[in-house]
């Protein structure tokens, strides 16, 4: 990855942050909000594989900390082992198409917002472990089905070679190439 | 090149997640907090403004939609606040009412011009049974000391006359009858003497000038003169009665005609009070 995917990645998660804070967190539906940091983090992963996953999760989380009451760096501990885990989950099938990765993608982000509450609980947050947490998994599973083919497309866009370096093409999933 | 390519993954896994613990660690035990939860106020300061144009785009419509989804409890609810705001309503009125009443009644026990006189508060029951009279029953009577002949005023001066009395109510000739005749004064001049005459509801009211000294001016107010004669009505002096709003000389520029307005439209009277006053005999 060049410095120009870098400067890519992290335009994108801050656009992302800003969305979510500005406008996803707003659209509430049953109490409900979807979650685009998480979707980041686990598409990054599917994209890029297990430790370009990793380290967007890590950014992603950050930001995301910045808006939540939640001790800071919960978040980015949640996202890294996400990003990672759809890294692994997604270097057998390289070559699947966008609708399969987006639904990875979002089966990833549901099961990201069920480690956060559990991380959360495990270092003392109260309330985290109820019914409502399964509740928060489904709307942000449901997010999903609106949110991953974007976030896939944008971070197509940030791991793609840049103009003048070659040909323009996503890196194969897996993370066959160098970070 | 695998073995190389995993081991780097997992070194990278480790090094982030150490990395994410160490913040956490940081923030938990306090060490960071202040830095943190400063740069997380800076932060929400900078993406309030976004937050607040968005949230005026957005909530518009994500109250269509929810209005759309609850149409029924939205339905309900309208009724129950529509009820609110008609009892409210009610209540609102009722207070402007009552405030009314009181600043009527307050100002029938200030009346600048009743000197001694004792007024007594009355409430005004109904206008005239037939549209051809010019009175008003009044909740007061024989039994609260009123007796025919006492003059009944309102805040702004003279509506009429008591013509008979029950034990608790009492019929006011109105000032319009044609059968009331004042002795009057006009301004402050004791000199401009005449006779007002009712003539009817909408109609101004006569006046007969017995004498005129000097220029009557449109706007004076005119005063019961609280002389009396064959014909007239006694009444104590000095209650306002109406207003010049026409002066006219006659022919032959011998006399002027004057025409009054009465001070006192008894149609929109609630409250009057009336001048505990015994004519001369």
């Amino acid at each position: 990855m060049t410095a120009s995917n870098w400067a890519r990645l992290f335009l994108i998660c801050v656009v992302a942050f800003i969305l979510q804070v500005g406008l996803v967190d707003q659209v509430v539906v049953a109490g409900y909000h979807a979650d685009v940091m998480v979707l980041l983090a686990a598409g990054a992963g599917l994209i890029g594989g297990p430790q370009r996953g990793a380290v967007t999760g890590f950014v992603a989380g950050l930001l995301a900390d910045l808006a939540l009451p939640t001790p800071y760096g919960l978040s980015a501990l949640t996202f890294v082992l996400v990003g990672f885990t759809a890294g692994l989950l997604a270097a057998p099938r390289a070559t699947e198409s966008l609708l399969a990765r987006g639904l990875t993608c979002l089966v990833c982000g549901a099961a990201g917002t069920l480690l956060y509450a559990f991380l959360a609980a495990l270092i003392g947050q109260s309330g985290m472990l109820t019914s409502s947490t399964l509740e928060a998994t489904v709307a942000v599973a449901a997010g999903g089905l609106v949110l991953s083919w974007p976030s896939l497309v944008a971070l197509s866009w940030a791991f793609a070679t840049p103009r003048g370096l070659g040909d323009r093409h996503v890196v194969p999933s897996g993370g066959s190439a160098t970070l | 090149m695998a073995t190389t390519r995993r081991t780097s993954q997992r070194v990278t896994l480790l090094m982030l997640v150490l990395a994410s613990i160490t913040v956490l660690t940081l923030d938990y035990h306090g060490e960071a907090n202040k830095v943190i939860t400063s740069v997380r106020n800076r932060v929400g300061d900078g993406l309030s403004p976004i937050q607040r144009a968005i949230a005026a785009v957005l909530h518009p419509i994500g109250d269509a939609v929810s209005g759309a989804f609850h149409y029924g409890a939205v339905q309900q609810q309208n009724q129950v606040l529509m009820n609110e705001i008609g009892t409210m309503r009610r209540e609102l009125a009722a207070n402007n009412q009552a405030s009314a009443e009181a600043r009527s009644v307050l100002a029938l026990d200030h009346l600048p011009w009743v000197g001694n006189l004792t007024p007594l508060d009355a409430v005004v029951l109904a206008g005239p049974s037939s549209n051809f009279e010019y009175t008003m029953e009044i909740d007061r009577g024989s039994s609260s000391g009123v007796a025919a002949g006492m003059p009944v005023v309102g805040a702004s001066g003279f509506v009429g006359t008591v013509v008979s009395t029950g034990a608790n109510h009492a019929v006011v000739r109105l000032l319009q009858d044609p059968r009331s005749t004042i002795g009057v004064r006009i301004g402050d001049r004791g000199t401009d003497l005449g006779i007002v005459t009712g003539a009817g509801r909408h109609a101004n009211l006569a006046v007969t000038l017995f004498s005129s000294h000097t220029p009557i001016h449109k706007g004076e107010l005119v005063y019961t003169s609280g002389t009396s004669g064959s014909g007239v009505s006694a009444y104590p002096a000095g209650i306002p009665v109406a207003t010049v709003t026409s002066v006219h000389a006659t022919t032959g520029g011998l006399g002027v005609t004057v025409s009054l307005r009465p001070l006192v439209d008894p149609t929109t009277l609630e409250y009057v009070a009336v001048l505990l006053w015994t004519p001369p005999a």
